[in-house]
């Protein structure tokens, strides 16, 4: 930290940089809520937990002064060529690949930048073959790394949110296959981000034919006698009806499944996965092998298709339909089922809103997701139906941040320069959120009891203060350069980021809490007491607080 | 910034650790409480492990037929272990673990085939949330059956519970005192030194009052490193036998310094993953086999001066298809394998009774039957060696205490009340 910035912090009256944007700390309620209990914040405030990873510098003034319908709109409509700051991050970051010489290749100790970001999937599917294993897993790295970019620095917010919420709906553990690793921007970019707006049932076509899904739940060797059944049961259990619509007592009685008023079973039981499984047998990878072209794209082999007739979902599929007509029979059969609808729609809400969201708000939810159900953008409306109803902002304190959501908004909201790196994916892994690294199909939990834990807590905590320090590479902080001059005694500077990162005033405990930290024993009401070096420890000591208060993890 | 290493300090200081001496989070911290008590490990191995792949049948005229590509012999290269019979069938155990084999001999080690979650369930997630609630029919019970475990026992030690990994089981649902601790070194908060210690004291108060969804989980957080840093854990931990390398062996090496650490710890969960082989079963199967019983011999030896009170659990939430896929894989099953290891077990022995393999013993005519319950094990364990005869608030949902004899131990008078109402709220704090 240069001598100029110390001596800001102590009151020198220096103009702030051109280049950052200051809340506009006067215009905002500084009174403290009265009681100990965290207060319902501005409409703001909800917008840019739920919908974003929290506020960057401006944010919250930019989001009050358009209006809540006006900023859901914006988000909706990306233009992710207007996203200059970040396209240029992603363009010139370097992440450091490091490996020692083997068999046919040499040592490597190189940063290099994110190349296979926008490589063809052929081009992708040659990189399996690496000798070198760190570089078969490379694109992975180069995934997380884009994607941490996107998520503190691009505009396009809501869709990053998104694109998150999918990766998790549709969970590929990136890490277990190098055929997966190697073609994971491809899952990425055409697979997850190409349909996070839009259709439900062309996305879960698209899921079913990827590669990396193939691969992942085995159904690339799904072949007739007897099939391989992983694919199809979670493509019921998790891809569309959920659990809570598993019949599992009735096992293979379907003529025992109620119905209901249109005559569909109320639900799915372990026949309609043995049966889905044999309609998915022969979707596989062109790999090669016996015969079929060597592209890693999606490959359908009739030979290895059991073709006679089954039962679905009490539907009879005739024998000999032709090539995959079963398999997307299948496919519409869950993907128009009430029951997928309402489970759709919950997570969404549950991600969107709160753990437990109001069945009113999922109800709205459901009938905007039904009545386009062959829209190309059937998710974009549904999520614009749940953002803009009355129970978006009636609704808080019901859900907490995720670590890796705890991390952009501190490094969002503290205006940090960040470099991914290694050092941040392993620590945010360390805190439970393992990125493209989640073994099981689930996906990563959406609900606090499970991100409460001591491990996640602790790590997170740790992670922030790390940040903060000259000896941890991934961000850099400049706490001083973010204020303006004139805020000068502890009470401004409290005010400063409390707004900054929070948004609203807190509690008058929190308040109390974090004046004592900056000011000690000084006057409030004037800069800081002690050395520069001792008033630089307490303003990170104050950030760094404010980042593991309840308020900033309630989203 | 220009800081270093050496300018801030890792953990908590003297003000926090007084903090210990008070009642946090739900954590009394008197002193480590009753430490006769025995300590209780259940590993989970999630995925479900292919128990008739791993204690086999091989003269079984039905398991030959279903299972001839992906098993191993019973003589000759890769040969499995003899162990005796179940039924008057004799079985074999799989040759990747040997060093179960040898605590098998000791009588250390017991094995429990057949069993499992009765419901009949082929989802993984189902059947994990049926057995760890302890609720086979219901899986929104709001606690988990070693939360109620411990309720009964009313837990006194500064640490009475743990699990390893990112989050709680859940088993440990709701419950109100356990804590999740990867590597006991690294409990600790980081800060800079006197900052440090007010930001821990004041998020404790603050965390006391908010009504937050996290005023539990970081008061207990925040106690519980106050209550490990006064005991002044080694680092590194030295254990007193070889562990392999891995993650497992991290995780058993963080139970084995928290148990050695005296901090009245009761329960302690561990979950293995990668059991779900749907693809290529031989070699998958192998290596996590390996890894999982000579992790576990490592552990149950470098903890030998705690054998009397120890008793470990290994259990997955079903087996798998008899008949093979055309991946060289298993589908998703039905009855399996249990093991009990521990000092006071009647090891050496297989437990349960064979249902058989022919198409009409086999649960819908594909998978093996469950003869044995998976909460007679857990029952008689928490009666004989963890002495809580609460049955009713444990396991709701049985009315009957059935020991196999696989501990050594007393009986104690059943508890059928469940308390298990009256106990929902308290859980939810």
């Amino acid at each position: 930290m240069s001598l100029s910035r110390r001596q800001l912090l102590l009151g020198a009256a220096l103009g702030a940089t051109g280049a950052v944007v200051h809340e506009d700390v006067g215009a905002a309620p500084l009174q403290p809520s009265t009681t100990e209990a965290m207060a319902t914040p501005p409409f703001e405030v909800i917008a840019l937990s739920r919908m974003a990873y929290g506020a960057r510098s401006g944010d919250f003034a930019r989001v009050r002064s358009m209006g809540l319908t006006a900023y859901v709109d914006e988000q909706l409509n990306p233009n992710f060529n207007n996203d200059t700051d970040c396209n240029t991050r992603i363009a010139n970051a370097t992440l450091r690949i490091v490996y020692a010489a083997g068999t046919g290749f040499p040592a490597m100790d190189e940063m290099r930048g994110l190349v296979t970001l926008n490589k063809t999937q052929p081009e992708l599917w040659e990189l399996r073959v690496h000798p070198a294993n760190a570089e078969r897993i490379r694109p992975i790295d180069e995934v997380v790394a884009a994607n941490w970019i996107r998520a503190i620095y691009s505009k396009w917010q809501l869709f990053e949110i998104m694109t998150d919420f999918w990766h998790n709906h549709f969970n590929v553990w990136a890490y277990s296959d190098t055929r997966i690793s190697s073609l994971w921007p491809y899952y990425d970019k055409s697979v997850i981000r190409a349909n996070c707006f839009g259709n439900f049932r062309s996305f879960l076509e698209a899921v079913a034919t990827s590669p990396a899904m193939l691969y992942y739940l085995d159904n690339a060797t799904s072949r007739d006698g007897p099939a391989n059944e992983n694919y199809a049961r979670e493509l019921f259990e998790l891809h569309t009806f959920g659990s809570q619509n598993y019949l599992n007592n009735i096992y293979d009685n379907w003529q025992e499944v109620p119905r209901d008023s249109q005559g569909r079973p109320i639900g799915y039981i372990d026949q309609d996965v043995y049966e889905a499984a044999r309609a998915f047998t022969g979707w596989t990878v062109a790999d090669g092998t016996g015969g079929i072209p060597n592209t890693g794209l999606f490959h359908y082999l009739d030979t290895w298709n059991d073709n006679a007739q089954k039962i679905v979902l009490a539907n009879f599929l005739n024998a000999n339909a032709g090539p995959q007509a079963h398999g997307k029979k299948v496919l519409d059969l869950v993907a128009q089922h009430p029951a997928t609808i309402r489970n759709l729609c919950t997570k969404l809400c549950r991600r969107l809103v709160s753990d437990n969201p109001p069945s009113t708000l999922v109800d709205k939810a459901v009938a905007t997701w039904t009545a386009n159900y062959s829209a190309p953008d059937q998710i974009k409306k549904t999520i614009r139906t749940i953002l803009l109803a009355p129970e978006f902002l009636s609704t808080w304190g019901g859900k907490i941040r995720r670590p890796n959501e705890v991390v952009a908004a501190y490094l969002r909201s503290t205006g940090a320069e960040v470099k991914p790196s290694a050092e941040l994916f392993s620590w945010v892994t360390l805190a439970g959120y393992r990125m493209f690294n989640w073994a099981t199909p689930t996906g990563h939990p959406d609900e606090s009891g499970y991100w409460s834990s001591s491990n996640a807590l602790l790590n997170t905590w740790n992670l922030l203060f790390h940040l903060q320090q000259s000896y941890f590479p991934p961000a850099t902080f400049d706490l001083q350069g973010q204020m303006p001059g004139s805020v000068t005694t502890v009470r401004q500077i409290v005010d400063f980021w409390i707004m900054r990162m929070l948004g609203y005033q807190p509690s008058a405990l929190v308040k109390t809490k974090l004046l004592k930290l900056m000011g000690q024993n000084g006057n409030l009401d004037q800069p800081p007491t002690g050395t520069a070096n001792d008033v630089k420890l307490r303003l990170s000591s104050l950030v760094h607080m404010i980042g593991m208060l309840p308020e900033f993890y309630t989203r | 910034m220009d800081l270093t290493r050496r300018q801030f300090v890792v953990g908590c200081s003297s003000a926090i650790a007084a903090m210990a001496g008070g009642r946090l989070g739900g954590l009394a911290f008197a002193e480590p409480g009753d430490i006769n008590r025995d300590i209780f490990v259940v590993v989970f191995l999630r995925g479900g492990c292919d128990g008739i792949g791993i204690v086999s049948p091989l003269d079984d005229a039905n398991f030959q037929a279903a299972r001839s590509t992906i098993t191993f012999p019973s003589s000759g290269t890769g040969a499995g272990f003899e162990l005796g019979s179940l039924s008057n069938v004799p079985f074999w155990l799989h040759p990747k673990a040997a060093a179960f084999k040898e605590l098998y001999d000791s009588q250390d080690l017991a094995f429990i085939h057949a069993s499992g979650l009765t419901n009949g369930t082929r989802s993984h997630f189902d059947a994990m949330d049926f057995m760890e609630r302890g609720t086979p029919d219901n899986k929104s019970t709001s606690t988990g059956w070693l939360t109620r475990h411990m309720a009964a026992t009313r837990p006194d030690g500064v640490v009475p519970v743990m699990s390893t990994g990112s989050a709680l089981p859940a088993s440990l649902l709701g419950s109100p005192n356990a804590v999740t601790i990867s590597n006991v070194q690294r409990y600790a908060m980081q800060g800079y030194s006197t900052y440090g210690a007010q930001q821990q004291a004041s998020l404790n108060e603050i965390y006391s009052q908010t009504g937050s969804l996290l005023d539990g989980p970081a008061t207990r957080l925040l106690s519980s490193i106050a209550a490990v840093k006064a005991r002044n854990p080694a680092n590194p931990y030295v254990p007193i036998t070889t562990y392999p390398a891995g993650g497992l062996s991290d995780s058993l090496k963080a139970i084995a310094q928290m148990i050695k650490l005296d901090v009245g710890l009761q329960v302690a969960t561990l979950d293995f993953g990668g059991w779900d082989t749907h693809e290529s079963q031989v070699p998958i199967l192998g290596n996590q086999l390996d890894l999982l019983t000579r992790s576990l011999h490592a552990f149950y030896n470098d903890l030998v001066d705690y054998h009397s009170k120890l008793t470990i659990v290994v259990m997955s939430e079903f087996g798998r298809r008899l008949k093979a896929n055309r991946s060289a894989g298993t589908d998703h099953g039905h009855g399996n394998l249990a093991m009990v290891l521990g000092g006071n077990v009647n090891g050496g022995r297989i437990f349960g009774r064979w249902p058989g393999l022919a198409n009409a013993q086999l649960d819908h005519g594909v998978d093996l039957a469950i003869t044995t319950d998976y909460r007679t094990i857990l029952s008689e364990i928490v009666v004989r060696r963890l002495r809580n005869n609460r049955l009713g608030l444990v396991f709701p949902q049985i009315s009957q205490y059935q020991p196999l004899g696989l501990v050594r131990g007393t009986d104690l008078t059943i508890d059928w009340t469940s308390g298990f109402r009256s106990y929902l709220p308290m859980a939810r704090r």
